[in-house]
């Protein structure tokens, strides 16, 4: 499709285009074809309404037989019903295909969320394109898409009938429409100039919305009840509601304002207006230049062709701001894309890798200083790091540089000599398997979480040697499906939440399952108990056994089974060599080391292995 | 029948609620729905009035009668838009309670029942609801629509009576006999009362239908809304999808909830559909034989052409109004569906009796507290988390409790601050049975940093002190020995300054710096007994040692009781509580218990032998 685009975006053409073409591709031509319908006797409807008055008059007084005045009468009722009927019937039938069709569209816009640039999908940027995307799609039938087709339809309607009903006033006297036409934009001008403060307070009051949603939120989060009733936080809490409460309320009095003077402006307007139609129409009666039934019909036309000029400047309104989720979304689903890198392939894929970083530097969107900052390194192949240095000296972030997640800001990092930016990344991702310090599972089958695929297409030997080498055997047995349970009640009331430890073997099982060249494990132990912490330990040689090894942790003791050290500090390593080397230079690791160790010393020296 | 007594059963307590939070909103909306039926009803009888004069040739005094329709309407319209700007206010009033009512509830419910699953998900799906379907608000507004309908109803059927009583001018025609009093209020009570049945049959047919796809709703709701946020736009999925190339399974089950959730809509939409479609139609054939009737009256001279209109005005008024009935009884059942839920979570007992003894603080912390044989099963579980312990604590300097994931050490914690009950055995404090003392006295004795503890997006010092009053020297001193007044000294605006920027542009803390604001918080309160649950399992190494350096500092002249899986943090602890499987397996300093060789020991050597 082509894209035309002017400086604020989409254009509405455009944009129809777009959701015409996706329409016909979700519902089908059949459902284009109900819309059409229900709009068209969306006009025929009312217009039959109204001239029902001056039709039946004209019957009664047409001095035909009372038998056939009645049978026509009824004839016309029926008619009336039946296009109500119809009318209804495309009505819903258009509202379940516009719904089911903004339902189907998250089938794409999810697509787009995984194939994303992941480093993009992180960066504030990133996250705002897509919350603003999102909108378009999940903010319920009166926003987004859903709205946007609607609202087409809805002004088709308006159009059409503004048109007839004005052929029919005009048909009366042109200069009618002198006076209604005008009116309505004047309508128009004084409520968006009535109104124009009162958005300024919409918009304050929607913070405060957040606000009582935050309240909301917190005041009722099983973690924070403990603190709410062993502080006697409750009386906080609920004096900040009323407070929010009375300031909602109170600028919600303040914006009825602008609302009631917009009201009274309108009804004096129609009063005015109608004063003149009436005045005319009566004296075109007194002049013997209109029939009762005429006037019966125009009285009901006038009034239709207000509410149609009301209603057209309502969808247009409307039409300009459900246009700006579909835009945010547009542009989402259009400029972010993730294939355009690399493309290169692996010269030898599945092997242990040496990894070779060359004066790499990183710099976080928005922040002034490198994370990591010019960065030389090589981990040779089959190599077992162990990751250490203080909160926020990089280390999560290396890891992420390392498996090709992240781009560098400036420098290369080589993959068996290959420049990783020349790869391709999703072959890059297959020769890392990650634990990353976030622990949870997807809401899905424990099997699906391990192994990465749908259920069913799983290496079931695998899958159970991954468990046991994880230490999650026991506990799978005990769950009432195995490794079928779904995790978490989230999709399935029968769900089971893992403990936090648990979680963590889980995260590891998946890792093995993966069955990568390089193993990063971020703080894999951290949930875990002394015993468990050191099953894991003297497990791990095993599980990198044949690989590369990367352990990062704030227990140093997680570096007595590696064969170097890589101490991190301020986005660089500042030390690197074996334990035995670091400590021998007395240089920070040294010292960090001692802080920790001092304790299980002083008292367990020497008897440690008793 | 059943179904309808409930749902205003229901109604009619909520506007209770309602008027109780504020007398004024009734009569308001009560004011609105007059004044709506007068302008519609006034304007019919002066149209009629117009259309005579017209049809006479009276148009100077048509003149005057259309003045007068214009005038009247305005003044109405005017006077409406007067109410409705009061109404905006109020809905928010009535909108918003629910929530407070809801909370100032679960605030005075023990936490142990707070926390059970069942009723969690209960206030989850009360919000969601509300939040999805409108509150007490929309209970307003569909009661507004129901009654404004009814007196519409009553208004226009009186008026039709009326009509059917007219008789016809001529003589002895057929259609004349048909247009006389008896015969067209027969026509007409046949009428009514066959829409009144069959309306309601289809009601019964769908209502059933209806309702379980609305009580499935919210569930569906839940699952996409999971995995939209925690799925495919969280940025820490994403990584682990991208690395581990999920992204077919992901695409498949989403493809999988993406077609129920359209399958529950399209069902949803053909149920509303014919229900709609059904009420439609028994409308049209009512609407049919009414216009036949009052062209009946007309044609035989019974009423006149202006009348006509007057009354076609009535019947169109009486069919919305079935209309909005209909519809609005069953948004009303929809909405009476889950505010049920909230009502019986109103009704709900708070939990254990809070006991009133109260506690005289003393200094140098004289308090016994005594484990009597207690177990603890956590509501819904068959196993026990905590089985026949025992214990005195001597409450005086530190403690470390140490165990596996899942032996009983946070369950103990709770027990004592008395957030859970034992389900046998109890609890004593100087001798006397726990919850004989007043809770809130007995829980001044704990000052607890939690695991998974928060601080909100308040001001430093609404935080320190929990919302009580300010104290500046105090907050200042708790600052202080918590390590972390220099923090907030760095802060632009000290104690004033916010946290976060969820309510206000505040400041943003690391893990760490919350943590020692959340000590600061324990230590402001003064309490006897200060406990840290895992405090470092954070923190990094240099981190993790100022906390148990500052430990001793913190917890001068009180108790301190520290959770933790790091093994060295016994070393500062002049006792060790060891649990297992939910007892209490071994007791003591750390040379007593390392010189025996048991759990403590194997626990130790595990994590110190990597440190030689």
């Amino acid at each position: 499709m082509k894209k035309v685009r002017d400086e604020s975006g989409y254009t509405l053409w455009d944009d129809y285009r777009y959701a015409f073409h996706w329409l016909k591709k979700k519902e089908g031509a059949g459902a284009i074809a109900a819309c059409a319908g229900s709009s068209a006797l969306g006009v025929v409807l009312p217009f039959l309404e109204a001239a029902l008055a001056g039709a039946v008059a004209a019957c009664l007084i047409s001095g035909n037989r009372p038998e056939i005045i009645l049978l026509l009468v009824t004839g016309y009722v029926i008619l009336l019903q039946v296009v109500r009927f119809v009318q209804n019937h495309l009505k819903e039938v258009q509202d379940k295909a516009l719904t089911l069709f903004r339902i189907g569209m998250a089938t794409e816009f999810y697509r787009k969320c995984v194939e994303m640039d992941g480093q993009y999908m992180e960066s504030a940027q990133g996250r705002r394109k897509m919350t603003q995307a999102r909108e378009n799609l999940f903010s319920g039938e009166d926003s987004g898409i859903e709205a946007f087709m609607r609202l087409f339809w809805i002004t088709a309607t308006n159009v059409a009938g503004l048109i007839s009903y004005a052929v029919i006033v005009g048909r009366a006297n042109p200069l009618l429409l002198l006076l209604l036409v005008p009116r309505a934009f004047l309508d128009e001008f004084l409520e968006k100039s009535l109104r124009k403060s009162t958005y300024a307070m919409i918009k304050k009051n929607a913070k405060n919305r957040q606000d009582f949603f935050y309240l909301r939120r917190e005041s009722i989060s099983i973690e924070n009840g403990k603190d709410i009733r062993l502080y006697r936080m409750d009386q906080w809490l609920l004096r900040a509601f009323h407070e929010v409460v009375d300031k909602i309320v109170a600028l919600e009095y303040k914006t009825a304002k602008g609302f009631l003077l917009a009201g009274i402006a309108d009804n004096g307007l129609t009063f005015l207006v109608n004063g003149v139609v009436y005045g005319y129409l009566i004296l075109q009666m007194a002049r013997g230049n209109l029939t009762l039934p005429l006037f019966l019909l125009y009285v009901g036309v006038v009034a239709g062709f207000g509410s149609w000029m009301t209603g057209l400047f309502f969808s247009f309104h409307q039409i300009y701001q459900v246009k700006v989720p579909m835009d945010k979304y547009r542009e989402f689903m259009d400029d972010v894309t993730f294939k355009e890198d690399g493309m290169g392939r692996l010269v030898n894929p599945g092997k242990p890798h040496e990894i070779r970083l060359e004066n790499v530097c990183f710099c976080y969107e928005g922040s002034e200083k490198d994370t990591i900052h010019d960065l030389s390194l090589t981990i040779s192949a089959g190599e077992k790091i162990a990751l250490v240095g203080l909160n926020g000296a990089g280390k999560t972030t290396l890891t992420k540089l390392l498996c090709g997640y992240y781009r560098p800001t400036s420098g290369k990092i080589y993959l068996d000599g290959q420049d990783m930016g020349t790869l391709s990344r999703e072959e890059c991702f297959r020769e890392f398997a990650v634990v990353f310090q976030d622990v949870f599972a997807f809401s899905f089958p424990l099997v699906e979480n391990v192994s990465c695929v749908k259920e069913g297409q799983e290496e079931i030997g695998r899958l159970e040697q991954c468990l046991q080498k994880a230490g999650l055997t026991e506990r799978v047995n005990e769950l009432p499906k195995g490794v079928k349970t779904t995790m978490n009640k989230d999709l399935d009331e029968e769900g089971v939440a893992l403990s936090g430890g648990q979680l963590q073997k889980l995260m590891l099982a998946r890792a093995l399952y993966k069955d990568a060249p390089v193993v990063i494990l971020d703080e894999p132990t951290a949930a875990l108990d002394p015993i468990a912490e050191s099953e894991m330990y003297e497990k791990y040689d095993e599980i990198i056994r044949g690989k590369t090894g990367i352990f990062i942790s704030h227990r140093l003791s997680s570096t007595r089974f590696c064969d170097r050290i890589l101490y991190m500090e301020k986005g660089t390593v500042a030390e690197d060599g074996s334990h035995e080397e670091l400590m021998g230079r007395q240089g920070a690791y040294a010292e960090l080391f001692a802080l920790q160790a001092q304790y299980y010393q002083q008292k367990g020296q020497g008897e440690c292995h008793a | 029948m059943h179904d309808f007594i409930s749902t205003h059963k229901t109604g009619f307590r909520l506007l209770k609620k309602i008027h109780s939070v504020n007398p004024i909103i009734i009569p308001v909306y009560l004011l609105e729905v007059i004044f709506n039926l007068v302008q519609v009803y006034m304007s019919l009888f002066l149209t009629a009035g117009l259309v005579d004069l017209l049809r006479q040739g009276s148009f100077r005094q048509a003149g005057v009668q259309a003045l007068l329709l214009l005038g009247a309407n305005m003044l109405c319209g005017v006077i409406v838009q007067f109410i409705r700007s009061r109404i905006r206010g109020l809905q928010n009033v009535a909108g918003l309670a629910i929530f407070v009512w809801l909370r100032e509830k679960i605030f005075s419910m023990d936490y142990e029942t707070v926390e059970k699953p069942e009723i969690s998900e209960k206030i989850a799906f009360s919000e969601k609801t509300s939040d999805n379907y409108g509150s007490l608000g929309m209970v307003l507004a569909r009661y507004r629509d129901i009654l404004q309908a009814f007196l519409s109803v009553m208004l226009s059927v009186s008026m039709v009576i009326y009509l059917c009583l007219a008789r016809p001018v001529g003589r002895g025609t057929f259609l004349d006999t048909f247009a006389g009093p008896l015969p067209s209020l027969l026509l007409f009570g046949c009428a009514l009362v066959g829409m009144a049945y069959f309306s309601g049959q289809v009601f019964q047919k769908f209502s059933r239908k209806q309702k379980s796809y609305f009580a499935a709703n919210t569930g569906r709701e839940m699952k996409e809304s999971y995995l939209l946020n925690q799925v495919f736009v969280n940025e820490k999925a994403g990584k682990i999808v991208r690395l581990y190339g999920m992204e077919e399974m992901l695409m498949e089950n989403a493809a999988e909830e993406v077609g129920k959730s359209r399958a529950y809509w399209a069902g949803m939409f053909d149920v509303m559909r014919k229900t709609v479609q059904a009420n439609n139609g028994m409308n049209s054939l009512f609407t049919i034989g009414s216009y036949l009737l009052v062209t009946l009256k007309v044609v035989t001279g019974a009423i006149t052409v202006g009348a006509f209109t007057q009354y076609a005005g009535a019947l169109n008024q009486f069919g919305n109004a079935c209309f909005i009935i209909i519809n609005c009884q069953v948004r009303l059942r929809n909405i009476c569906t889950y505010m049920d839920k909230f009502l019986a979570f109103l009704d709900m007992e708070s939990g254990h009796a809070k006991g009133g003894l109260p506690i005289e603080k003393q200094d140098g912390g004289e308090y016994e507290l005594v484990f009597e044989n207690v177990s603890f099963r956590y509501p819904g579980s068959e196993n026990y988390a905590m089985r026949n312990v025992s214990c005195r604590l001597n409450v005086r300097g530190r403690m470390a409790l140490v165990g596996r994931n899942g032996a009983g050490k946070t369950t103990f914690i709770k027990l004592l601050c008395r957030l859970y009950e034992p389900t046998e055995g109890r609890i004593t404090l100087n001798g006397v049975d726990i919850r004989e003392y007043d809770e809130e006295a007995y829980q001044s004795l704990f000052g607890v940093v939690f695991q998974d503890f928060k601080l909100l997006s308040f001001p430093v010092w609404e935080n320190i002190t929990a919302g009580g009053e300010r104290q500046d020297d105090k907050i200042w001193k708790a600052l202080e020995q918590a390590d972390a007044a220099e923090l907030v000294r760095k802060m632009p605006a000290q104690l004033d300054t916010y946290l976060y920027k969820e309510l206000e542009e505040g400041v943003e803390v690391s893990g760490g710096e919350a943590q020692r604001l959340a000590i600061a918080r324990a230590l402001y309160k003064d309490a006897p007994i200060v406990i840290l649950d895992e405090p470092t399992a954070a923190l990094d190494p240099v981190a993790e040692a100022e906390v148990y350096a500052r430990f001793n500092e913190m917890v001068e002249g009180k108790t301190g009781i520290c959770i933790s899986h790091r093994m060295s943090s016994c070393q500062f602890c002049d006792e060790i509580i060891v649990f297992e499987n939910g007892g209490i397996v071994e007791r003591g300093s750390h040379e007593e218990l390392y010189a025996l060789g048991g759990n403590y020991a194997k626990m130790w050597n595990a994590q110190a032998k990597y440190y030689v």
